[in-house]
């Protein structure tokens, strides 16, 4: 680990000052996609379900009709819209020098490092919408309690299983 | 399990070795049918409503007669086999389950005895497996107490002679210590003493649930643990108008006897649970063993030790006791997860139990750094929010509401005096983490048994330049997890680099 940590990372907005500060590779920006999707099938039935409420209830106690129906639509277009790719570009991760570092999160910023000497076992895993763009998630399990499992998502399917054979690998020199 | 031919033979010899729990078990069964029972008093109580009086005691007896059967055909289905180099189990009425567990992986085996176990010689059996979650480990629930002993020396004797052959080191650990040695003891006096800083109201809540609890069932109007009650019967006799005179010794006799409670009521607990408490060196574990009514003997094996914790409280640190506690990845028992090993220590009597899990105490004159004081802020936030929520409530004409201000007034204060007592050290080898004032912990974390590194910064640290540290540890409980919380972000990465730099500890 030989990087050193920017004073205050630059512009928060801009998409790749983060990673860039911190000398992280980006997650595959397909991966906005997949979260967009995502998100789109959580909060769609939830603008539904307001919708209704809205015609329902609103309507026949003669509320200002309409007002919830819209603001839930607004909200839900502007999540699923804007979020995903920023939500992305905070993803980053870096591989090498015997370890795996993944990090995550800009309110809430995440920094985690796990020795590939620690890793109790390795998962790839696929979703249907993840296949549909093709990429997986790696999974690496620790015997922490705290930690016992460390998600990378948005890895093109190579990538993942290139990276899970690397730190294979490094579990076998090390019992060796 | 590589040479399949040498196992294979040895597990058709074993066929004919079928080995049932104890007989007396069923005595166990009828045993802890008695809170079981509970579940039928409604059953006997709507029999008794609605006038079937004639029912009751065949209910019963049914419900005996059903509940033995039940025992009876779990006992008859619960066989167990100790191999050469495993240990199988089968059990289930209904569903069968079959278990194997390898000696190389039991972790460690404990025995534990309860009051009717110790009459009737039998004693339960727990595998310690390591592997996650309750339901993983297995019991044999319970066997003689001569047979669960030589289980255990076999299972030891399996583990430490597979050890002998590729490390040289366990040679060198084992040479200074060949029979076990005794660690730590605790004298009927010194558990005295422990009880009376033990001091604990919890048997006043005990007291409070029987109020509610005999307040419905019983029959007459008149509930001995209730004071109302008693203030009724006073009135009869017209004690009430002598109390009320002397109504400044009544309240001091009650604060008397609430303090003699309390002290009571700790040294019974202390006593209960740590009589003859002995912890021992063995070759490859520190056992102990303690119990008054409950015995149990748990064995803490030295290589799993993750990390120590020295507990004490703000007064008994005043007269120099402590507690210590290591993680291990077993958790003690069903309720707590971290091994106390010592309840109730000089720290003199402390340090040589570290000595033999290889952890360091920092001295005296260690230098100690401090995490910023916005560890506070979560305090702060709640006592501004009681604050506030206390004012509207006082402004609407609640004059309950003005306890809001006053306890915000309290969080405040003691979350700003608390946050300065946050601290840690690098003490090359491990880290030190103290936190707290009113029950100071100190937590002392091996480099090696840093699984993974968190570096944690939000909106409110990263503009102040900071970081929390949180550290991935096997064993523990999953909400308090080891973390060195507001530390300077440059700090925070050296930290990091040079805990995850250290090798594996084994």
């Amino acid at each position: 680990m030989t990087d050193t940590p920017a004073a205050h990372p630059t512009d928060p907005f801009a998409p790749d000052a983060l990673n860039a500060a911190e000398g992280l590779n980006p997650v595959n920006p397909a991966y906005a996609q997949v979260l967009r999707i995502a998100t789109a099938l959580n909060l769609i039935p939830l603008a539904i379900g307001a919708s209704v409420f809205d015609a329902l209830l609103i309507r026949h106690i003669e509320g200002p009709y309409g007002l919830i129906t819209a603001l839930a639509w607004l909200i839900a277009a502007i999540t699923i819209v804007s979020f995903p790719s920023r939500r992305v570009s905070r993803w980053g991760y870096r591989i090498g020098e015997g370890q795996l570092r993944v990090a995550r999160g800009w309110l809430f910023r995440t920094d985690t490092i796990v020795p590939f000497v620690r890793v109790q076992h390795i998962d790839v895993g696929q979703g249907p919408i993840e296949r549909w763009f093709g990429l997986s998630h790696l999974v690496v399990h620790t015997s922490g309690t705290h930690n016992s499992m460390v998600t990378l998502p948005g890895l093109h399917a190579d990538l993942a299983a290139a990276m899970r054979e690397t730190i294979r690998r490094h579990i076998q020199t090390d019992f060796a | 399990m590589s040479d399949a031919s040498a196992t294979l033979p040895a597990l058709a010899d074993s066929e004919p070795r079928w080995q049932r729990l104890h007989p007396a078990t069923l005595a166990l069964a009828i045993v802890a049918l008695g809170p079981k029972s509970f579940n039928l008093l409604p059953a006997v109580a709507a029999l008794g409503f609605t006038g079937n009086w004639v029912y009751v005691v065949p209910a019963i007896l049914a419900f005996l007669l059903i509940s033995l059967l039940a025992a009876w055909f779990q006992w008859l289905r619960f066989r167990f086999v100790v191999g050469d180099d495993e240990v199988v189990i089968e059990s289930g009425v209904f569903s069968r389950q079959h278990r194997t567990i390898p000696f190389d992986r039991i972790q460690d085996v404990s025995i534990e005895q309860g009051l009717v176990a110790r009459a009737l010689g039998i004693a339960k059996v727990g595998f310690e497996t390591g592997a996650g979650g309750k339901e993983n480990d297995a019991d044999l629930n319970a066997i003689a107490l001569d047979a669960a002993q030589a289980l255990r020396t076999t299972i030891r004797a399996h583990r430490s002679g597979e050890a002998a052959a590729p490390a040289a080191t366990d040679a060198t650990q084992m040479a200074p210590a060949p029979e076990d040695r005794l660690l730590f003891a605790m004298s009927p006096r010194q558990l005295l003493v422990a009880g009376l800083f033990n001091f604990s109201l919890a048997a006043l809540a005990v007291v409070g649930a029987g109020m509610q609890f005999f307040d419905g069932l019983l029959p007459f109007d008149f509930n001995i643990f209730n004071p109302v009650d008693w203030i009724d019967v006073a009135d009869d006799y017209e004690l009430g108008d002598w109390v009320y005179a002397h109504r400044g010794i009544a309240a001091a006799g009650g604060i008397v006897s609430l303090l003699l409670l309390g002290f009571a009521s700790g040294i019974a607990m202390m006593f209960f649970a740590n009589w003859d408490f002995r912890l021992t060196r063995e070759p490859r574990a520190l056992r102990r063993t303690r119990g008054l009514t409950t015995r149990t003997d748990v064995a803490v094996p030295v290589k799993r030790v993750q990390a120590a914790i020295i507990v004490t409280g703000w007064l008994r640190q005043r007269f120099g006791w402590h507690e210590l506690r290591l993680q291990s990845l077993a958790s003690d028992g069903e309720k707590e997860r971290d091994h106390q090993v010592v309840p109730f220590a000089r720290l003199g009597d402390i340090d040589p139990v570290l000595t033999e899990v290889a952890i360091m105490r920092p001295g005296a004159g260690q230098v100690w750094q401090h995490s910023h004081h916005i560890v506070a802020l979560g305090g702060v936030i709640g006592a501004i929010c009681a604050t506030i929520g206390g004012l509207i409530a006082a402004s609407l004409g609640q004059p309950l509401g003005w306890f809001g201000p006053v306890a915000g007034l309290l969080i405040a204060a003691g979350s700003l005096f608390g946050a300065r007592f946050h601290r840690w050290a690098d003490l090359g080898e491990q880290v030190a983490i103290r936190r707290g004032v009113w029950k100071p912990k100190t937590t002392l974390l091996p480099h090696a048994s840093v699984q993974s590194v968190d570096l944690k910064s939000d909106f409110i640290l990263r503009p102040l330049g900071l970081a929390t540290l949180v550290f991935g540890v096997p064993g523990g409980s999953s909400l308090a997890s080891h973390e060195i919380p507001a530390i300077p972000v440059a700090t925070a990465h050296d930290l990091r680099t040079r805990i995850l730099t250290a090798r594996t500890r084994r």
